[in-house]
């Protein structure tokens, strides 16, 4: 395709510019298409958790169920509560979105399937993370509504406390490959399962499992939404196209934060006999299958419990984590 | 001419950048002017990458986005005063009868003239060094290194710093705890 580009006559830059927006455009594309097999998937989940059949009614088993309500989302009327902040509350659904569809920038479905492999690939992801809990400030805040500001208050206290956890089990990933690019971290667990991340970083894996349902709004980590106190947290006010933003983000995270425990623990995309971008969506869909698994079975926990959790287990484990992973890579050679 | 992305790529940040970091000051409510911060050290992030200096375009991001500013958005929330919040209250009067022309406009210019003079001397005197060739290589590495040889000094001292700070915070939150408790 790039070549093609040049082989017109056009110049390398504007052909880089093109292949940038292309891209961009396919990841957006791809995050929509999962958003919608990811919602009836939670559905159905949950139904069978909970010992019913979940949506039926619409195509073979409800399959169409979520293009139905899509269409409901977006043909909705587009309502601005009178006392927001409108430029503020306008921007906050497209800032979570842009931080969401960025996040995909490093992520490797396969080997040379990348949109652009940085160098530094680690903390980037670790900094587009943080945007996030400015969007949901910024959310909570403009709709000018008590529901939206404790809930958006309790998504910027929950991500920023699992967010330090969360870029420590990065840091040791980091440290076991030697390298900050994803795709080095991929590479150095090729060659069959002994070689995956998860059997010498089990407390880490384990800790970015947490820490990342946590930063995913997950539940049992719910709290930002917790409809039984809070409506619906930080997008109480949101309705119609702008919530379908804010859902899509959600569940763009979800993915995003798989494919990444893929990426960081379970060898990424690599596997016999299917090709690796196969593996990448079997792999990262277990690993969402299971945090659905979690979720639909624990309680919502409370918000206390929540903060302790975080800075009492969570982080001191990443710590340990990080020293045995330093003991590790010393005794490796 | 010929079509150089990285110039038009500076142009737009810079610009983005300038015009952004005026409205901080211009923004009628405080929120606007923490977000409009938020958006200029973004920018000031895209400025550093295209110097090639990825490693601080992210640490930027990072610290100066994700945090401080989230930081000080938390605290514009949390503060009960209904001017800061900038909801429910007319902004600040600006009271201008007992404000005299010296004050109003003669001053500031001075000031800003005053400025504009130390840095056009600043930059006609100082020698800036060149852009440094070697530095696409991998500056992660380079900067770990210098920070646990070179600077290991000033980099222990800043953490021992840091550490007093939380300690300090920690300290003041729990005092004032105890003090809601009892009264």
């Amino acid at each position: 395709m790039y070549e093609w580009l040049l082989g017109t006559g056009m110049s390398q830059s504007l052909a880089n510019i093109i292949m940038g927006v292309l891209k961009s455009l396919i990841i957006i594309v791809f995050l929509a298409v999962s958003a919608l097999i990811l919602v009836l998937m939670e559905r159905k989940v949950a139904g069978r958790i909970q010992n019913r059949p979940g949506p039926n009614r619409l195509g073979p088993g409800g399959m169409f169920q979520t293009f139905a309500d899509a269409i409901k989302l977006v043909s909705k009327e587009d309502v601005v509560p009178s006392g927001a902040d409108k430029a503020v509350y306008i921007l906050a659904p497209l800032v979570i979105f842009a931080a969401s569809v960025a996040l995909w920038v490093v992520i490797p479905f396969g080997p040379n399937l990348v949109v652009q492999d940085l160098n530094i690939g680690l903390i980037y992801l670790a900094a587009v993370t943080g945007i996030n809990v400015l969007a949901f400030l910024m959310a909570g805040w403009s709709s000018n509504n008590k529901w939206s500001l404790i809930g958006s208050m309790r998504s910027a206290a929950q991500l920023v406390s699992y967010e330090i956890p969360l870029v420590l089990t990065l840091v040791a990933v980091g440290m076991m490959a030697g390298s900050l690019r994803l795709g080095d971290v991929v590479a150095a667990q090729q060659g069959g399962i002994q070689n995956w991340f998860v059997f010498p970083q089990i407390i880490g894996f384990i800790v970015f499992v947490v820490a990342g349902m946590a930063e995913a709004n997950r539940k049992p980590f719910d709290l930002p939404e917790g409809e039984s106190e809070l409506v619906a947290g930080y997008n109480t006010e949101y309705s119609g196209f702008r919530w379908a933003v804010f859902f899509l983000a959600e569940y763009a995270n979800l993915i995003v934060f798989s494919a990444l425990a893929t990426t960081f623990f379970l060898g990424g995309p690599s596997g016999p006999l299917l090709p690796p971008i196969v593996w990448f969506f079997i792999k990262t869909y277990a690993v969402i299958f299971v945090t659905m698994w979690i979720g639909w079975t624990l309680p919502r926990i409370r918000i206390d419990h929540l903060m302790n959790l975080g800075w009492y287990v969570l982080i001191p484990l990443a710590l340990i984590n990080l020293g045995w992973t330093g003991l590790y890579v010393l005794w490796r050679g | 001419m010929d079509f150089d992305p990285t110039r038009v790529a500076f142009i737009v940040v810079s610009a983005i950048a300038v015009v952004s970091a005026f409205r901080v000051v211009t923004a009628a409510k405080i929120m606007h002017a923490a977000l409009w911060l938020g958006l200029t050290f973004l920018m000031l992030a895209g400025v550093f990458l295209l110097m090639g200096a990825e490693f601080l375009a992210a640490a930027q991001v990072l610290i100066y986005v994700g945090a401080i500013t989230t930081i000080i958005l938390f605290g514009i929330m949390l503060s009960e005063a209904a001017e800061v919040r900038g909801r429910g209250a007319a902004p600040l009067p600006v009271r201008r009868d007992d404000a005299s022309l010296f004050r109003r406009i003669v001053l500031p210019a001075l000031a800003v003239l005053a400025f504009v003079g130390v840095m056009v001397v600043v930059y006609s005197q100082v020698s800036w060094p060149d852009a440094p060739a070697g530095l696409g290589g991998d500056t992660v590495r380079m900067i770990g290194r210098a920070l646990f040889t070179d600077f290991i000094i000033p980099f222990e001292l800043a953490a021992v710093l840091l550490l007093i700070a939380l300690i300090g915070a920690i300290v003041i939150a729990v005092r004032d705890n105890g003090r809601r408790e009892q009264g």
